[in-house]
């Protein structure tokens, strides 16, 4: 139906477009006006085709091919029986004004294409006509300055058809398709505002395996493999290895010896990866039985996990437990490669219900200063229950008082183990099992690790060496994964051996062993790692960039996906915005008047960054690398369905919110000509706004972009193809006619990250070269680094220019209603508050300052403000007086008194709490407890309350505010 | 002349004590890294510094005190948490105060985390002495060989031919020479191993382990003493009493065994323990690149992951071992011609 309706509007757009502009020529470059043609997408293996601009001419703001076939169908629209006013002269640079016209029409299309699934029917009728109108005045408006205005008039009455979502929502509990969805439509936003930046490629690669390995499938399933390990197998012996136990050990290598693998305490991927091979968890993934996908089993589980307490049967609950093996139950055993005597006791010790607290113990126990300990503690997604509040109450070492909050337990019932968790927000089944299943929380014996002990620094050598260099990682590890350690030589090799003890060792993991060199010239010069797999010495390499062409099409080579897409990042901010954001009194960062960033009209204007975009021969740049080239934002590693191992880049949702970028390119978003043609466009914009003068041909308007990169050889390994395909698209005789000059200029820090901390996070960029990683399975959470809300993007925003919490800037509809880009991505991710499409706070609250009563005493409040009065409740717990001046000026010890004296009103959604602070209290916290040896009278005030939003509880939230006591 | 000794040892340590004391505070002059993360890294990131005595937190500003903070991180039921630089002066009178107070040098905080930096120099410092001796042991002959034959045959084809040869190879860096021979023994022809074969290799690949890097590491030692041989040897040669020598009736062949030689190698032999040095850091790049666990590499691998007790550890051995054998440098010229005497009074 949908269809049928769009396709009638097109028909009745493009004969209002013919008679307008008299003839029917769809807009075309002003370079090769005649010899506009559609040009489908180039094949994959394009490889070595060279850009053919004469050929490939521009496409962009023309689907009229595909209506003129029909204009006797429809009706002329009144506008065109009517005579044409006279236009003004055109005041356009450097294209028609028909071209001009049509940029902007297209724009409107496509807009209009992004939001109509999401329309009733009465509200698409009016937006077609809106869309109508709109093209017609844009074809009415004679300067560039009134085609604009036309143009805005009609997005702006597009959008004001449309209401504004209001209300409480979560879309969090909808199925993966309906999610799915709502990811492609903020995609699409993202894409069309350009706050994804401009992506180059993926960084997949080109892999190349030595033929005595039989890979678990041909064909590499992404985020998962092709199950070398797990499903794979070696057939013959490698010659090469010297030691006759070693030959069919899977030959591999590391280019640096991280000198232990206690993953627990390290902020690198790599001991990771070495600590997965022997560690299990209570989850794990298999290749499926078709080979294509992968599915989750039950690894140290036996079962998947059991809500608990799914009160409204919603599949979601807090609280999820699930049997476990044990070695009392199921012969679970640890296993050791050590030959001290003490560790050889380990061997096959049987492991005990407590062992799977201990690691949880281990890592949160702030005491013992594990790095992912902390992390833990502090991260928001999947956060375990009280195990914040216990890490901080762990600061001297293990608190069983605070451990008792923590939502893990083990337990006994019914002759059957269980393990239970507790997070601090609802998941689904397949969430618990994604959070639960680190290798951080494989089980081991609290004696073991007192065995071990700890170093100088009170930091345990479990995994590590020991101090004194006498006892090695191999003797410091127990195993319960696929391998065990079995040597560990410091600098030269790491050798696993296969787990006869493994839960799946009968069936999975086949390998007799995993032999890691350790080849740190690899690093300096990756040619070396390839040139090793040649020689025959390791199993697998990935081919460097100069050997491409040689072994591509080899039969050991397999190409796979990449985890992350890399992206020029670009600083689209007007001076407002950019004062708003990093001006002296800034929201993200305050800069002084001297240090503001000289922000370039170019970069603002939103067709130069398209033309940008277009000007990127991305399959040649990524062929010479070894890299996928890409056109989007996530690489084929995030998932729609992470369940099933569905990638998000198949879905149809992912399609259409790119297929802008895609239109009329070589199908990776390269096309010179509309490179060239949005480049005219933008110059003659900014000429027309006064933002750019023209100079002579002998003496042109240099403009130059800065590109801010992370190490010095990335100008010639990366930059300079880049900088010569911008400036050879915009340099172009046809562009401007010689009268501008564009130069991309490298920059680079001291640092490899300060090209995000100095450069892209701090708005002092025009473009930075980087990418953010997150969740792959969770793509629509991971968009939230979109937001130009750093407390919703954790400060990862890249890409500046656009408020991604108003809703004009570009449409999002979804369920017939219009967002803001941070409201809609709240509502998939969990409940929040939006309030004419933005999203609001639930509660505001402020604080009133302490005045003195006479008698001694304090009184202070605050004010809770509910956004949606009729949804949204406010349950006042209690008010905590903190003795900060003891804790900052005294002792360091901390104490704090719940006051007795709290009152509670509420009027209209209005919560006024009102505390008083006996004087006694307050004398005695004013000094510290006397304690302080120049008192300050430092305090605070913890109000702690209960919100509930629609139904949904959540409890034990705080607000902390600072105040004085007068001091004596 | 033992007290000459003991003043030229006193100001080597003197010299040593002020090499490491610029090292490290230039060292840790460096920009300070941070993560790339949300906050839950971040503050997990400067807590590890934290404990590692890098970083120190406060609950409140120190802007005044200890200048921009490096991070902060997000309010948490009403605090925060700020993180400063510890000012690089303190880290260093920590630093020596350990040293002097009680011989700790440090622990790794990368490279073999936990382990005492001291212990690390000591295991890897057999393979680079290994390597050394047995490069000096190769080169020193064969290069005063060459400068000899050189030097007897000189202005003839064998001459032109060698020097020719010791300019081009002396001009090569290592690292090219290095990726070369690589390419052409391991690679192509196989006949070598490719990288430093680990201890659990038969012995036969061991020993065969040395052949690339020795040869790399002798090669621009041959040059050097091919070349001062023959400078030494011709200067010598065409020196009167050698003249002497040949007319008080000595054939052309005693002379230079009995005289010519023996006195061109005066500035020679001092030379060799100077070579010796020079190898110990010429290492850096070929341990790093055929993957030796010396303590060249350490020295280069330290300084990547700015694991800084070791870096120190490893400064101070070349910069002691420099000196020192730049001491008994200057004393072996007293004991190869007595003419020179060390220290006397005029």
């Amino acid at each position: 139906m949908k269809k049928t309706r769009k396709l009638l509007a097109l028909l009745l757009v493009t004969v209002m477009a013919l008679s307008a502009c008299g003839g029917g020529s769809t807009p075309t470059t002003t370079a090769k006006p005649a010899e506009t043609t559609t040009q489908a997408p180039a094949p994959a293996d394009t490889t070595t085709q060279a850009p053919a601009p004469a050929e490939t001419t521009t496409q962009a703001p023309a689907p009229a091919e595909t209506t003129t076939k029909a204009p006797e169908t429809t009706t002329p629209a009144p506008e065109t029986t009517e005579a044409p006013a006279p236009l003004a002269d055109w005041d356009g640079a450097y294209m028609e004004r028909e071209d001009f016209q049509a940029y902007f029409i297209h724009d409107l299309q496509l807009m209009v294409e992004a939001i109509e699934d999401q329309l009733d029917d009465a509200t698409y009728s009016k937006v077609m006509a809106d869309q109508e109108a709109g093209e017609a005045a844009i074809r009415g408006a004679g300067t560039v300055a009134e085609i604009k205005e036309a143009y805005k008039e009609a997005f702006d009455n597009i959008l004001m058809e449309i209401p504004l979502y209001d209300g409480v929502v979560s879309y969090k509990k909808e199925s993966n398709e309906e999610r799915t969805n709502i990811l492609g439509i903020l995609e699409r936003f993202a894409v069309s505002t350009g706050i994804t930046g401009v992506s180059l490629y993926e960084n997949g690669a080109y892999v190349m395996y030595n033929p005595r390995i039989t890979l678990g499938t041909e064909n590499y399933i992404v985020g998962y493999g092709f199950g070398t390990m797990a499903e794979g197998a070696i057939t013959e012996d490698l010659e090469y290895e010297t030691n006759p136990d070693w030959k069919r050990y899977y030959h591999t290598y590391e280019t640096m010896d991280p000198g232990h693998i206690l993953y627990h305490n390290d902020q690198g991927s790599q001991v990771g990866d070495m600590f997965s091979y022997i560690a299990a968890s209570f989850y794990t993934n298999f290749m499926n039985e078709t080979k294509d996908g992968y599915d989750w089993v039950p690894e140290l589980a036996k079962e998947k996990p059991v809500a608990v307490n799914d009160d409204d049967g919603d599949g979601m609950a807090t609280t999820w437990k699930f049997e476990i093996r044990t070695g009392k139950g199921d012969g679970l055993k640890y296993t050791t490669g050590s030959e001290l005597e003490s560790r050889k006791a380990f061997n096959d010790r049987l492991v005990e219900l407590e062992d799977y607290i201990t690691p949880f113990k281990f890592l949160l126990t702030q005491a013992n200063n594990m790095y992912r300990g902390t992390e833990m503690a502090n991260s928001t997604g999947g956060a375990i229950a009280g195990a914040k509040d216990y890490y901080n109450a762990s600061k001297d070492g293990f608190n069983e008082a605070a451990w008792e909050k923590v939502g893990v337990k083990a337990f006994e019932e019914g002759g059957k183990s269980y393990f239970q968790v507790e997070f601090a927000e609802e998941q689904t089944q397949f969430y618990c099992m994604y959070y639960i299943s680190s290798s951080l929380y494989m089980p081991l014996p609290q004696e073991f690790i007192d065995l071990v002990g700890t170093n100088v620094d009170g930091v345990s050598q479990l995994f590590s060496y020991n101090n004194d260099k006498t006892e090695s990682p191999v003797d410091n590890a127990l195993a319960l994964g696929a391998f065990y350690l079995e040597r560990w030589d410091a600098e030269q090799q790491v050798v696993y051996k296969k787990n006869p003890n493994y839960v799946f060792a009968d069936t999975k993991y086949q390998i007799e062993g995993v032999h890691d060199k350790i080849f740190p010239a690899a690093k300096e010069d990756p040619t070396l790692g390839f040139q090793e797999f040649l020689a025959g010495h390791f199993d697998a390499a990935s081919i460097p960039k100069d050997y491409l062409d040689e072994y591509r099409n080899d039969p050991r080579t397999r190409t796979t996906t990449g985890t992350s897409n890399y992206k020029i990042n670009a600083n689209a901010c007007d001076q407002a915005t950019w004062e708003y954001l990093f001006g002296t009194e800034g929201v993200v960062k305050q800069n002084a008047k001297e240090d503001y960033w000289d922000l370039k009209p170019l970069m603002g204007n939103h067709h130069f960054i398209q033309g940008v975009s277009f000007s990127l021969d991305r399959q040649t740049y990524a062929n010479a690398r070894g890299s996928i080239a890409s056109v989007e934002y996530l690489s084929s590693n995030y998932m729609s369905d992470p369940e099933n191992g569905v990638s998000y880049s198949t879905t149809d949702a992912h399609k259409k919110a790119i297929a802008p970028l895609l239109a009329d390119t070589d199908g990776k978003g390269y096309s010179l000509e509309l490179a060239r043609d949005y480049f005219r466009l933008a110059l003659t914009e900014l000429e027309a706004e006064g933002a750019l003068k023209p100079g002579t041909k002998d003496k042109p308007t240099e403009l130059e972009i800065e590109f801010a990169w992370m190490t010095p050889a990335q100008e010639e390994s990366f930059f300079k193809e880049i900088k010569d395909f911008i400036e050879t698209a915009f340099n172009d005789e046809s562009v401007s006619g010689g009268v501008y000059k564009l130069t991309c200029v490298f920059w680079v820090g001291n640092e490899w990250s300060d090209v995000y901390y100095n450069k892209m996070m701090t708005g002092q960029f025009d473009f930075g070269y980087g990418s953010i990683t997150g969740n792959s399975l969770n793509p629509l959470d991971f968009m939230s680094v979109l937001s130009s809300d750093q407390e919703i993007s954790g400060n990862f925003t890249l890409n500046w220019g656009v408020d991604t919490n108003t809703t004009d800037v570009y449409p999002i509809v979804y369920d017939g209603h219009r967002w803001s880009y941070d409201a809609l991505q709240g509502a998939a991710n969990g409940t929040v508050v939006v309030s004419k499409g933005q999203k609001k706070a639930p509660v505001e609250i402020e604080y009133t300052e302490l005045t003195k009563n006479e008698d001694g005493s304090y009184t202070g409040s605050f004010t809770l403000t509910s956004t949606n009065p009729e949804i949204i409740k406010v349950d006042v717990k209690s008010v905590v007086c903190c003795n900060y001046e003891r804790y900052r000026n005294g002792d360091g010890e901390y104490d704090e008194t719940e006051l007795e004296d709290v009152k509670v009103e509420e009027k209209n959604g209005v919560y006024t709490v009102t505390f008083t602070v006996p004087a006694e209290l307050a004398e005695d916290y004013a000094t510290g407890s006397g304690k302080s040896e120049e008192p300050k009278g430092i305090t605070g005030f913890d109000l702690y309350y209960d919100l509930t939003i629609d139904g949904n509880v959540s409890t034990d939230l705080i607000y902390g505010a600072d105040d004085v006591f007068e001091v004596k | 002349m033992g007290k000459y000794v003991l003043k030229r040892i006193g100001l080597a340590f003197v010299t040593t004590f002020i090499i490491l004391s610029l090292t490290f505070i230039l060292v840790k002059l460096l920009p300070f890294e941070r993560p790339i993360g949300n906050d839950a890294m971040q503050i997990a990131y400067f807590d590890k510094q934290t404990s590692l005595g890098y970083v120190y937190r406060f609950e409140d500003n120190h802007d005044e005190e200890y200048g921009e903070y490096l991070y902060r991180s997000p309010m948490d039921k009403g605090r925060r948490n700020y993180y400063y630089k510890v000012p690089v002066l303190e880290q260093y009178g920590k630093w020596l105060k350990n040293i002097v107070t009680k011989w700790e040098w440090g622990y790794s905080k990368s490279i073999m985390p936990n382990v005492s930096a001291s212990v690390i120099i000591m295991s890897r410092i057999g393979y680079s002495i290994r390597l050394n001796v047995f490069s000096v042991l190769f080169s020193v002959p064969l290069g005063i060989l060459l400068g000899i034959w050189a030097a007897l045959k000189k202005n003839t084809m064998t001459d032109h031919f060698i020097s020719t040869m010791v300019m081009i190879f002396i001009s090569i860096p290592s690292f090219v020479l290095i990726s070369f021979v690589l390419r052409v023994f391991c690679y192509t022809l196989g006949w070598l191993p490719s990288t430093w074969p680990p201890d659990t290799a038969p012995a036969r690949m061991k020993a065969m382990g040395y052949i690339i890097p020795v040869f790399c590491l002798s090669f621009g030692s041959i040059c050097s003493y091919c070349r001062f041989v023959r400078a030494e040897l011709c200067e010598v040669l065409e020196s009167e009493y050698l003249l002497l020598a040949r007319t008080k009736g000595l054939t052309r062949r005693q002379a230079i065994i009995r005289h010519a030689l023996k006195n061109s190698m005066v500035p020679i032999f001092p030379s060799i323990l100077a070579e010796f040095i020079g190898l110990l850091g010429g290492s850096m790049i070929l341990e790093n690149m055929y993957g030796i666990p010396g303590i060249g590499r350490l020295f280069v691998t330290s300084l990547g992951h700015k694991d800084y007790d070791i870096l120190f550890v490893d400064m101070a051995i070349f910069t002691t071992l420099g000196l020192l054998f730049g001491v008994l440098t200057d004393l072996s010229y007293g004991f190869i011609d007595p003419r020179i005497r060390m220290g006397a009074k005029k």
